[in-house]
């Protein structure tokens, strides 16, 4: 094969590359100086900054439907927003874990390359359409995460957090790897936009494609906690530094999906009869038993994990609709707009959670809230929102995000996944409220840290204003997401 | 414009005193805020034009292209007193909740507001997903009217509120989602959440099989709906609710609330699913006459007067609900009349009570006794609430639920005789609870407020007063003169009644 890299390729992986030479800054400075971690808030700064000239690097560049290095990676509308969203929630990561108390302060720049590392594997992840560099992008991303895991100053349940992860995460690729050794033996090829065009056919006719393909899945709903692979998100989510949760129930979650939704993407469920009905009750279980898990929860970050849980069996609704759908433009804006919805929702409940733990031991319960609202009005209020977003009540965004997600579904005919998706929502409800009634119903002292940490409360406020306004003008995002899916 | 004026007004009241500095005038300014509201309410009755059926003071604006979604509000005959009630009830709410909030007096204000907004909205919306959004977010403030402000109950009286609403109106939702997917039959092609949309949908319906379209869409919505009123047996929640909720809380619940659920059958159910509702009209005059008495039965035994008016509060919903499911034009008109009286007579009853709960924390009837001698004039407006709650001529009770009763007696006079014995319990709970509060040997109350002067008992002040007058001003000239008020709603009624099968509305 004849591969030649060309400047349109350089251009097109621009964002990239400006993602890890903004990681490289403050390394190089750090040792250049002897070791000795510099100024984290000037660290942070650099950080933020290669972010936003990556994402507008992505914008002016990710949507073009063009491809690089010999079709490896598609610079398509979903790349674009789908990795727009990513940076945007990581972006909110990296401030939480600037402010964070388990976040060990001498090491910060050490944090900040791996985190930029793992937004670079992000990138690659959507935008490829190449199996093997798909995995390559879920290994960089993976592997920076775990690493973020261990790094708390909190000795030893993140450490726990991180083994467990490691291991699951790495059987999760084990089983993916498998898949596409499977498929590429069944094929001869691991390019998806050489699958799309007849994988419909393929998975009646061939077995093994169909076996392949099933293991692909299987390691993305790994990824992605779906029931009955969502053993490890509970504890990871609890015992990883909360920071580092927030960055992993949004970015990474976003990117997962937005691959997973590639995978959809080749019609393959449209041949499978067997595969169409088992992801089906795979959607329904999700939901359901993460919310059920959610009702039983005392510790609030653990409330948001199986809370998570649930949101995936919500997407992966939608993911079944674009994967039958003729037009999946439509159903796939619809899986973009509820990324986008829950990763706000989610990054700022989490984002609240950080704020107020007391130490990195401190584990966070739902009783810990009574009197929270006088306190702090204003950050019960914001996680108030967040919470009823969360929860899908108009008129939050949430509630726009499932709206969009169910008329998908509903229009290829899958009402009854809608009707579990609604029927969720209400159980849901209850466990969301269980804060809200701590913090403004009950009296008593919160307890809770109290030394102020402007960067994440804004970042909070920021995200509370963005539930509350862009729910009710969705809609000419909504069109923005369909028209560059189209 | 005077639509949205009113849906958005209180949010920006809100918005004022939210960034209101001073504490000690927040009162003053909510009752300032909520009076020209009502003021800028009757000017819009003072332009409405009751001889037409027709929709009014129409606005509508694309808002979500993409699914045909739109800001679509309007008013006619069937919700226009309903919108007046709303905007009447509310300063004499913040009125009447002058001393019994304490805690968070800005919140409160806001909270109700808020619930404003969400109500008005509700009462105008013509898009079936505006409607959702505002009917959901009444939801909110209302959750925490009841819990922060409630009694000692309140956090499990509120979730259950909630999670029960929230149940039924999810699965509205989906028939929403649902509905919009068969619009483009009948726009040529655009999918749209318009209720005029809506209503040309000719939706298949095969009576005897429940698994069709209409019928499944039918019960999506009128159990939604249902919760909301509350019919027997999904009335649980409201006794709760009401015990728990405070003075202004339950004023608004039952006063404006509870009759959302049943507006909604008139604008929503009757029109849409034609068929299912005529088919299924026994199911609900069943459900509602057993309400009727049910709600009575259970009122006379409790203990505690709150709760006594929480259970006639389903009690006299019942009637409503019979009156819409008849479908003939007593019982409809009856049964929006009724909405109006419970509104005022319920609301009236439970500012009474909260009165006498400030001055004696307690609610058990067995306290009270011989209260008429203490309290003379508080006993007198007592009487005239209580005469119009149990529907004594001359009263505007007596109106709603004699033509409700007219019209059941043309429907089934069988099913009329079942729900006239709930008027002769109505009246025996109603009389026994006035005799042994205000009659009688006297109570521990009035004993030991004799003994002591500390607790001794005032009548009314002139706060009070004020709160209680336009209150009953209203029963009166409710029960007097109810043409004055009926004309408004007549030709849409009669227009709702005659085009059942193809009911449309013209935009004026």
């Amino acid at each position: 094969m004849n591969v030649t890299i060309g400047m349109s390729d350089i251009l097109l992986i621009s964002p990239m590359i400006a993602l890890f030479v903004f990681s490289l800054l403050p390394l190089a400075s750090k040792v250049l100086a002897g070791n000795k971690e510099q100024n984290t808030a000037a660290t942070l700064i650099v950080a933020l900054i290669g972010l936003v000239i990556s994402g507008g690097l992505l914008v002016v560049f990710g949507g073009s439907d063009k491809t690089a290095f010999n079709g490896q990676l598609l610079f398509d509308g979903l790349t674009q927003w789908a990795g727009i969203i990513a940076l945007i929630a990581a972006g909110a990561g990296l401030i939480l874990m600037y402010e964070n108390q388990s976040t060990n302060q001498s090491q910060f720049s050490e944090i900040m390359f791996l985190a930029m590392n793992s937004i670079l594997g992000m990138l690659i992840l959507v935008s490829s359409v190449h199996l093997l560099t798909l995995f390559i992008g879920l290994e960089l991303m993976s592997l920076s995460l775990y690493l973020m895991i261990a790094m708390s100053n909190e000795q030893k349940i993140s450490k726990e957090a991180a083994i467990k992860y490691f291991i699951l995460g790495s059987f999760a690729s084990a089983l993916f790897l498998f898949g596409v050794s499977y498929i590429f033996g069944s094929t001869n090829t691991v390019d998806i936009t050489d699958l799309m065009s007849n994988a419909a056919t393929l998975v009646k006719t061939s077995k093994m494609f169909l076996f392949g393909l099933t293991f692909v899945i299987l390691g993305f709903c790994f990824k992605v906690s779906i029931v009955p692979f969502h053993a490890w998100t509970p504890d990871v989510y609890q015992g990883a530094p909360t920071a580092v949760t927030s960055f992993m129930a949004t970015a990474v979650k976003t990117v997962s999906f937005a691959a997973f939704l590639r995978i959809f993407a080749t019609q393959a469920l449209n041949g499978s009869q067997n595969l169409f009905d088992v992801l089906q009750w795979l959607a329904v279980i999700t939901m359901t038993v993460g919310n059920l898990a959610a009702l039983v929860q005392t510790n609030f970050k653990r409330t948001l994990a199986y809370s998570s849980i649930s949101h995936s069996g919500y997407i992966l609704v939608g993911l079944i609709t674009a994967g039958i759908s003729q037009n999946s433009a439509y159903s796939a804006s619809s899986v973009l707009f509820y990324l986008l919805t829950y990763s706000v929702m989610t990054m700022g409940a989490f984002a609240i959670a950080s704020m107020i733990e007391k130490s990195e031991n401190h584990f966070l319960s739902n009783e810990d809230f009574a009197g929270f609202a006088k306190n702090r009005p204003v950050l019960a209020l914001c996680l108030s929102v967040f919470l009823l977003s969360l929860a899908g009540l108009p008129p939050t965004l949430g509630f726009f995000g499932k709206f969009y997600l169910f008329s998908a579904a509903v229009s290829e005919g899958l009402v009854w996944l809608a009707l579990w998706g609604v029927i969720n929502s209400v159980i849901s409800v209850y466990y969301y409220l269980r804060p809200i009634v701590m913090m403004y119903m009950r009296d008593g002292e919160a307890n809770i840290a109290d030394h102020p940490q402007q960067a994440t409360t804004v970042t909070v406020v920021i995200s509370a204003i963005f539930i509350l306004i862009v729910g009710l003008f969705s809609s000419p995002l909504f069109t923005l997401f369909e028209n560059s899916l189209g | 414009m005077i639509l949205s004026t009113l849906i958005f007004l209180p949010i920006i009241f809100a918005l004022i005193l939210a960034a209101w500095p001073q504490k000690s005038t927040i009162r003053h300014l909510a009752l300032g805020f909520s009076i020209i509201q009502f003021l800028v309410s009757l000017v819009m009755l003072n332009g409405f034009d009751s001889n037409s059926s027709a929709l009014q003071f129409v606005e509508n604006y694309v808002w979500i292209e993409r699914f045909g979604i739109g800001y679509f509000v309007g008013i006619d005959g069937i919700s226009v007193m309903l919108v007046v009630l709303t905007t009447f009830l509310m300063p004499i709410m913040i009125l009447g909740s002058w001393k019994s909030i304490e805690d968070r007096v800005k919140g409160f204000h806001i909270a109700l507001f808020i619930l404003q907004t969400a109500m008005i909205g509700s009462f105008l919306a013509l898009d079936a997903v505006l409607f959702y959004v505002f009917w959901e977010l009444s939801l909110v403030p209302m959750y925490f009217i009841v819990g922060i402000w409630g009694g000692a109950r309140r956090i499990y009286a509120t979730v259950k509120f909630f999670i029960y609403t929230m149940a039924g109106s999810v699965l509205m939702l989906l028939a929403i989602i649902f509905m919009m997917r068969l619009t483009p039959e009948v726009t040529g092609g655009n999918i749209s959440a318009s209720l005029l949309d809506f209503y040309k949908l000719k939706i298949p319906f095969v009576a005897g099989e429940f698994f069709t379209a209409q019928t499944l869409l039918f019960f999506a919505f009128a159990v939604a709906f249902a919760i909301k009123v509350p019919l027997f047996p999904l009335h649980t929640w409201l006794p709760d609710a009401h015990v728990e909720a405070p003075t202004p809380g339950s004023v608004v619940l039952a006063g404006v609330m509870l009759k959302m659920g049943t507006y909604c059958y008139l604008r929503w159910v009757l029109p849409l699913f034609p068929e299912a509702s005529e088919h299924f009209a026994w199911l609900f005059v069943v459900l509602g006459v057993v309400g009727i008495v049910y709600g009575a039965l259970v009122a006379m035994i409790q203990p505690d007067v709150k709760k006594l008016v929480a259970y006639s509060s389903v009690s006299h919903m019942g009637y409503v609900i019979v009156g819409i499911f008849v479908m003939n034009s007593f019982g409809v008109n009856g049964a929006l009349y009724q909405m109006l009286n419970h509104g005022i007579s319920t609301g009236a009853l439970f500012l009474l009570i909260g009165m006498i709960y400030e001055r004696t924390h307690t609610r058990e009837i067995a306290k009270y006794g011989g209260l008429a001698s203490a309290m003379p004039n508080y006993t007198i407006a007592f009487i005239i609430v209580t005469m119009s709650s149990i529907a004594v001529p001359l009263t505007n009770g007596f109106i709603g639920e004699f033509l409700i009763l007219m019209g059941t007696f043309k429907y089934n006079p069988w099913v009329a005789a079942v729900a006239v014995t709930g008027v002769v319990f109505g009246a025996a709970y109603m009389l026994w609870m006035v005799k042994k509060v205000f009659f009688g040997p006297k109570g521990e109350v009035v004993t030991e407020s004799e003994k002591d002067s500390h607790h001794a008992l005032h009548d009314l002040s002139v706060r009070e007063f004020v709160v209680l007058a336009p209150l009953v001003v209203m029963i009166f000239w409710m029960g007097v003169f109810p043409n004055h008020f009926m004309d408004f709603s007549k030709k849409s009624i009669d227009h709702l009644l005659a085009n059942k099968q193809n009911y449309s509305l013209e935009v004026k």
